[in-house]
């Protein structure tokens, strides 16, 4: 982001594409705000279906022995509920507004790679459709929205509910992390001049640790979801204890990802309440520093307690008394957020709007469901209480109480930018009372419910004292929660048919997006305001009296980055933690079990050594090509490029006949469990090398026409670190199989 | 003996550690003299950190009866010693040089050399043929005390050192830290979950001191779980250590401390006087 590459860049023609109109223009466009809208629009539908799902179980809940749905129906209700409220709602919505906001904010015209946004956003209506699709192909998935193994396994989950849900998550997580990806890469390589690291709006930081934590932890879920695909469609064995696998190894890999999850849903509000709170307050936000750091923490512990969720399955004394204290550590950052909001609060001006109730009642709301969060550290506690009501009251605290107060609130904040139009006040005050109270009247029972010992995911109960009663209210909470949305839908709906011109900043705000017109352009800005505090508009609107201006210490508040490397980057990341999880299964299967062909037996360690040179050594000649392509020596970088492709195929040729001979050997892919892991672990690792041959085939057919110039280094570049990541990896895998792996 | 009786005359004095400290100040006192206001509190947590850790019961169960109090041991020599010791230097300040001036590739090899000490001595020491090694040999501890305290000290000098010119800039200072942080954690699950032993002298400790019973049956640790917490040590606290480093760097990147030491031309680009083009968006 150095001056010299703005001005070098050459801008477009003005117009951009022919413009389009109707639903052609919604469904071919790349536009980020467009994009962003689909998001929030399609999160909304499958908003209300959840909640529908929810009203349903509700109902069957509203008296003891109730017989209005049967058990299945119950299972499948709260599995899809469950699973679509936070992969098809919660993290839509937050990329959503992510994805309209970001480049508004940051004072860019559109997301680092717009093809790739709108990428993500088919896959994931795509991923949401797959997974509604398997009610028409015999049952929607049963197992709960974490599929604990062996439940989910294919001897007590036979149909292809499962199936659906591991196909429709993995394309929902190729989704999220491409949309990671660019997020990331728009955030570090293409703020306006002046918009530093450090003079960026909170919800864009949150954002951006919210994209980190995507990348690291969507890999988790994947690896996971992969292995339990493999096991019920190839009849191997990584999670069927009763065939030596390991049940509890899925409950590790999916809280590795799931505990992340959490945040990945938190922080984004988080980062809506900071932009919200100090505009209604009149006040700049009290500890900027301390608001973003604490989401860089957060996102850091997110990584070290998942095995929190794990207090019941046995990992012995010391592993919990470990896990609970650190997971009370979260507390503290968390606690650290919510005393600087009401800093912010205190002393200010502050006026009651519907943004800003939603925003006060996010802090009151997620209070209480962290303060519950907190009680499940002292293990004792959660041995009691795990599995009961009380931990259904507990996050739904969290996620509504929090992240759906919160997204609530940047609705009401960010809808005049987006439509142009104001929400209803009289309407929004409407929705926020009957949604706090509904919302109370359905959740906080549930406490009581739990700690008397009601459990979760039953379809029906026993009339015993106070349960119908008590469940009777929770119903009735509900029903009310379903009219809040309904009056929010109607003020939506209205609002935008008739709704008060909003005008470009309404609220008189300070962040960058309120100086665009409202809704904003398609190229968002004429010109952006100069930057020279966290408060631009600010020191626009009050020239006499500034915020004192953030200079920049050294170079690292703006480094220099390039997106299509910064893209590449976060990428190779994503897939180092997939790689790290399928090189940890294959470690803990070695160690755990014995029986069937093993390493030490049927791997030719000789042969394989030959094909790692050949691989290794397509590293260095493909350093060459790129050193012959700056020194503008066009054919020695096609040499040395056909050099690369040769020995990236003598590798595959190689891995081809070791699997043709261990197959002839009788070694399947379900003969043991080392047989299974070596499969995965070198297959995938086989596929990426397939994928990055094919892409030097294409670079190679282009060099060859001749079009490949020095000034397109970048692009060769980015090739490349993939082509390095993809033999780096290679060496851990061959160091973990044929290496230390024989000698654990 | 009970816990208390233990806890009471299990100290000792080990003098090859003892010398080494004296060793250390004495060098402290001679190249630096007294230390000012603010560095003498970390100089003396330092030291009485150095004398609990080898003195202490924890030093005589590390010795030889379990592997946690050896992990505790090894985490507070390598991360936590060399680290106060370093905030107990004066900065040297040189005017002629910035803070992070252009990456070289003398400050590359430094910082790479650093975080391979940092992980290096967590992952080495704990192969199973040196960690008996230096259970039951006197000499290979020693060897190993003076390693961590070194290899510790390379591995803070990017980011605690006295020198600005040599500590990492803050952004790269917490991927450097996030990153050893993970390799520290993916030793510390294995040695948790491994069925293996990972220093198989712990499992049959010789009990010169007659208090396998107490340990064993007084305080119920098994030589699983005894490796199961040092690993959790390794997981959990050890990385809580490297997000304190985290934090630190944060906060002095919010603080935007550094604004002194960095001059001119080095500024990244400031706004230009008026309105700036918005950032374009084709493919460049």
């Amino acid at each position: 982001m150095n001056p010299t590459s703005v001005s070098a860049v050459e801008w477009p023609p003005a117009a951009g594409p022919v413009q389009r109109a109707g639903l052609y223009a919604w469904v071919s466009t790349v536009d980020h705000k467009r994009i962003g809208i689909l998001y929030l629009l399609t999160a909304l539908v499958f908003f209300a279906v959840a909640g529908l799902l929810a009203l349903v179980m509700r109902l069957q809940l509203a008296q003891p022995n109730n017989h209005l749905i049967s058990p299945e129906a119950y299972n499948q209700l709260f599995t899809m509920h469950g699973t679509t409220m936070v992969f098809l709602v919660g993290m839509p919505m937050l990329v959503g507004f992510g994805n309209y906001l970001v480049p508004l904010m940051i004072g860019a015209r559109d997301m680092a790679f717009p093809r790739l946004n709108a990428l993500g956003y088919w896959l994931f209506l795509l991923g949401g459709l797959l997974l509604y699709f398997s009610f028409l192909a015999g049952g929607a998935p049963a197992a709960g929205w974490f599929s604990y193994a062996p439940l989910s396994e294919a001897p007590y989950s036979p149909g292809s509910g499962v199936d659906y849900w591991i196909t429709a998550l993995l394309i929902l997580g190729a989704g999220s992390i491409a949309g990671a990806v660019n997020l990331v890469a728009t955030v570090l390589a293409l703020r306006a001049p002046g918009m530093t690291l450090r003079k960026l709006p909170l919800f864009v930081w949150m954002s951006l640790v919210t994209a980190l934590l995507i990348i690291f932890a969507l890999p988790a879920l994947n690896a996971s979801i992969i292995m339990l695909l493999i096991d019920r469609q190839l009849a191997a064995s990584f999670f069927r204890a009763t065939e030596g696998g390991s049940s509890l190894l899925w409950q590790h890999f999916f809280w590795a990802f799931g505990h992340p999850e959490v945040y990945i849903l938190a922080l984004p509000a988080f980062g809506m309440i900071s932009e919200v709170i100090p505009v209604f307050s009149r006040k700049p936000i009290f500890g900027y520093e301390f608001v973003a750091g604490s989401g860089v923490v957060i996102g850091l512990l997110s990584f070290a307690v998942w095995a929190h969720h794990m207090f019941t399955v046995g990992m012995g004394h010391p592993a919990e008394t470990f896990f609970g204290l650190a997971s009370m550590l979260i507390a503290v950052p968390t606690g650290v957020k919510i005393f600087n909001w009401i800093a912010t609060m205190w002393g200010g001006t502050i006026r009651f709007t519907t943004a800003m109730l939603f925003a006060i009642a996010f802090i009151l709301q997620f209070t209480i469901g962290g303060l519950s969060g907190i009680t499940f550290t002292t293990v004792p506690a959660d041995w009691q209480t795990t599995d009961s009501y009380y931990v259904v009251a507990h996050f739904h605290y969290v996620l509504i109480g929090g992240t759906l107060f919160g997204t609530y609130a940047g609705l009401y904040y960010w809808f005049p930018k987006m439509s142009g139009r104001m929400l209803s006040e009289r309407l929004g005050r409407w929705h926020f009372w009957l949604s706090v109270i509904s919302f109370n009247l359905t959740f906080s029972v549930q406490h009581v419910l739990g700690l008397m010992g009601m459990p979760r995911r039953v379809y029906t109960y026993p009339d015993l004292p106070y349960w119908g009663s008590l469940n009777l209210i929770s119903t009735a909470g509900a029903v009310l929660s379903a009219v809040a949305v309904l009056v929010l839908l109607w003020n939506v709906v209205a609002s935008l048919r008739r709704g008060r011109l909003a005008g470009d900043n309404p609220w008189e705000a300070w962040t960058l997006e309120w100086a665009a017109t409202s809704p904003p352009a398609e190229h968002n800005f004429e010109r952006v305001p100069p930057v020279r505090s966290r408060r631009p508009l600010w020191d626009l609107m009050h020239p006499e009296a500034p915020d004192p201006e953030i200079r920049s210490p050294g170079r690292q508040d703006n480094l220099p980055l390039e997106r299509n490397v910064v893209g590449m980057w976060c990428f190779i990341l994503t897939e180092a933690t997939f790689f790290l999880m399928l090189i940890a299964a294959y470690v803990y299967y070695d160690l755990f079990v014995v029986g069937g062909p093993d390493e030490s037996h049927v791997l030719d360690r000789k042969l394989t050594v030959i094909f790692t040179v050949c691989l290794l050594s397509s590293s260095a000649t493909l350093y060459a090509a790129e050193r012959s392509l700056r020194r503008g020596w066009r054919g020695g970088f096609q040499a040395w490029l056909a050099l690369t492709v040769v020995l990236g195929a003598v590798f595959l040729l190689g891995q081809g006949h070791e699997y043709w001979d261990l197959l002839h050997r009788g070694v399947d892919v379900n003969s043991s469990l080392f047989a299974t892991s070596f499969y995965t672990l070198t297959g995938f690792h086989g596929l990426h090398v397939l994928v990055g041959l094919l892409a030097l085939s294409v670079l190679f057919w282009i060099a060859w026409r001749g079009e490949v110039r020095p000034e397109r280094e970048e692009a060769v570049r980015s090739l490349s670190l993939y082509w390095h990541f993809v033999d780096v990896v290679w060496i851990f895998v061959f160091g973990t199989i044929y290496v230390v792996g024989p000698a654990l | 003996m009970n816990t208390l009786e233990f806890l009471t005359r299990s100290w000792k004095l080990d003098f090859f550690g003892l010398g080494l400290l004296v060793l250390v100040m004495a060098a402290y006192g001679i190249a630096i003299g007294r230390p000012g206001p603010r560095r003498w509190p970390p100089l003396a947590a330092a030291a009485v950190i150095w004398i609990l850790t080898l003195c202490s019961p924890v030093g005589t169960l590390a010795d030889e009866y379990l592997f946690s109090a050896h992990m505790l041991q090894h985490l507070v020599l390598l991360l936590i010693v060399p680290a106060l010791l370093l905030l107990a230097l004066p900065e040297v300040k040189d005017p002629k040089e910035r803070a992070w001036p252009k990456a070289d590739r003398a400050g590359t090899a430094r910082n790479g050399l650093g975080w391979l000490a940092g992980v290096g001595a967590m992952w080495v020491w704990h192969a199973p043929t040196l960690c008996n090694a230096a259970t039951t040999d006197p000499w290979v501890r020693r060897l190993q005390l003076v390693s961590l305290l070194v290899l510790g000290t390379m591995f803070w000098w990017p980011i605690l050192g006295p020198r600005p010119a040599h500590r990492l800039p803050p952004l790269t200072g917490i991927v450097y830290l996030f990153t050893a942080c993970l390799a520290c954690t993916l030793l510390g699950i294995y040695i948790t979950f491994t069925p293996v032993s990972v220093c198989s002298v712990y499992v049959h400790p010789p009990d010169r001191l007659g208090i396998l019973p107490l340990i064993r049956q007084g305080w119920g640790l098994t030589p699983w779980m005894d490796q199961q917490i040092g690993g959790l040590m390794m997981w959990v606290p050890a990385c809580l250590i490297y997000l304190g480093g985290i934090i630190g760097l944060l906060a002095r990147w919010y603080r935007g401390e550094e604004l002194e030491h960095d001059t001119g031309p080095s500024l990244g680009p400031t706004p230009p006087p008026g309105l700036a083009p918005t950032h374009d968006n084709s493919p460049a």
